[in-house]
């Protein structure tokens, strides 16, 4: 009696998916202009997270929506349209894609590399549905979940976390941009107040010129003779030697 | 009388010295607004699509501006020298009007200097870099003047957008409308170049690998030139008004001391 009790056993632990505690995560180390754009993010890539074991087994992202991440099935195939990156979010929880051996991902990671996986960099195979597997742009802002599953021939053997909500950038339009005056530098009030009164007071200058034309001005008691006035014949007169004779 | 006489020859000294001042500052303004109506820095397209170039408007104000006063001053001088009382009057109305044009242009300088932000060359920049689809036949040369002067700009310089690269991801603009998003996170001429002037890695490119990419902004790059062009013609102008003020005042007071 115990042999059936085996037998009905062995297929239910062939079935059991080993659950690896890792949390798939954005790359922090370079830190990385184009981290999450509108349509890609980057992921680190999952080094020293599986065994050994596993070195036979394909290790694939999965993409979901975070609302549609606990509707995904570790049973669905790779390559098949109900996990084809054409068919979500439509009408897939989730798609597979950039699959990978142990041997892409060599533990431990070489000093300076960096490991990355950019989700949504393959541009051409968006709508080629000879291609599931297409890591094409992403169209919605998300929030995204992503998690690793190693399948062994099309038997899952082993799954990480699924990450946190990944959000995308969405993009403003360019008419929210303003361009109103935003006020005047004091240098500008400055220079158009003082050239304004120095104008102003030239002005009045010349108005003053021309209204005392010809009469004294406060330039002096006496006008300045100008240097081609006529000259005057200088002589003695018998005034001035007498003077001084009178009055001894 | 001698010791009017002498104050007189005191202020006709200081005006034919002023005056001399006047020509020679007349003929450096007139030079500094040559420079910058050559526009070393080809930044003229972004200013021309702006449709508010009153700066390259107040840089040629400038040119027959100086040329003016150092012919004025001239006239000036030959005039105190003759006390000629007719020749001065005209010298005083016709330095009044130059005051008024200069003063025109250093005010016009100064408030579009204040009128160019960043905000401006980031939304055109959005609306035209390697914009497709033109209105008319204006508008592609517009377009094709802004385009041109970004990827200079972007080269010479090894910048991106007017903050930063984030620029084309805040932002949608016509360039997404043909480049997508995957592929272009930003134009390729924000990344770093070889010699060849191809990128470097076009994956560390997109990825936005430091050293990679350009991550400063190019706005430093443009305000640079055009603060100085605005400010020279703007603070340069101010500072011989200034001087002309003084120089005319006294010619007023020395006109009103001539013998009729």
């Amino acid at each position: 009696t115990m042999l059936p009790l085996l037998l009905l056993l062995l297929p239910a632990a062939h079935g059991i998916v080993e659950h690896v505690a890792y949390t798939p995560f954005l790359t922090k180390t370079p830190v990385l202009e184009g981290l999450t754009t509108g349509s890609t993010f980057v992921l680190e890539q999952p080094r020293c997270v599986f065994d050994d074991k596993y070195s036979n087994a394909d290790i694939w992202l999965v993409v979901a929506l975070e609302k549609t991440a606990t509707a995904f099935n570790n049973t669905v195939a790779p390559g098949t349209p109900a996990s084809a990156f054409q068919n979500f979010p439509d009408s897939v929880p989730a798609y597979m894609t950039l699959n990978a051996t142990l041997a892409n991902y060599p533990c431990p990671k070489a000093s300076g590399e960096i490991t990355v996986l950019r989700v949504g960099s393959e541009t051409s195979c968006t709508e080629d549905v000879a291609r599931p597997t297409c890591n094409g742009p992403l169209s919605g802002p998300g929030p995204y979940m992503v998690k690793f599953l190693a399948l062994e021939g099309s038997e899952p053997v082993a799954e990480t976390d699924w990450s946190t909500p990944i959000m995308l950038r969405t993009a403003k339009s360019p008419n929210s941009i303003s361009t109103t005056d935003e006020g005047h530098s004091a240098g500008m009030i400055a220079i158009t107040t003082i050239l304004s009164i120095l104008f102003a007071i030239l002005l009045a200058g010349l108005v003053a010129m021309l209204i005392f034309w010809g009469s004294d001005t406060c330039g002096g008691s006496s006008p300045f003779s100008k240097p081609e006035a006529v000259t005057v014949r200088r002589y003695n007169t018998h005034h001035v030697y007498d003077q001084p004779a009178a009055r001894l | 009388m001698a010791k009017s006489d002498d104050c007189m020859r005191i202020l006709q000294g200081l005006l034919v010295f002023g005056n001399v001042v006047i020509g020679m500052c007349g003929i450096a303004l007139t030079a500094e607004c040559i420079y910058f109506v050559s526009d070393p820095h080809g930044l003229y397209p972004l200013l021309e699509d702006t449709e508010n170039n009153d700066i390259h408007a107040a840089a040629w104000i400038g040119i027959f501006v100086g040329f003016a006063l150092f012919a004025l001053s001239i006239l000036g001088i030959i005039g105190i020298i003759k006390s000629d009382r007719t020749l001065l009057l005209v010298y005083i109305i016709l330095m009044l009007i130059t005051f008024a044009f200069e003063m025109a242009s250093c005010i016009t300088a100064a408030t579009h200097r204040d009128f160019l932000t960043p905000n401006i060359f980031l939304k055109q920049m959005l609306e035209r870099y390697q914009n497709s689809e033109p209105a008319n036949n204006n508008d592609k040369l517009m377009i094709e003047g802004v385009t041109k002067t970004w990827d200079k700009i972007m080269l010479q310089n090894h910048c991106c957008g007017v903050l930063g690269p984030s620029d084309w991801q805040e932002y949608t603009s016509a360039f997404r409308v043909t480049h997508s998003d995957a592929d272009f996170p930003w134009p390729r001429k924000c990344c770093a170049m070889d010699e060849q002037g191809l990128p470097i890695s076009l994956d560390g490119c997109k990825l936005g690998v430091p050293g990679y990419y350009n991550s400063d902004g190019c706005y430093d790059a443009i305000s640079g030139p055009m603060n100085t062009h605005a400010w020279g013609v703007a603070w340069f102008g101010f500072a011989i008004l200034c001087w002309t003020f003084c120089v005319l005042l006294g010619t007023m007071f020395y006109w009103s001391g001539i013998e009729y």
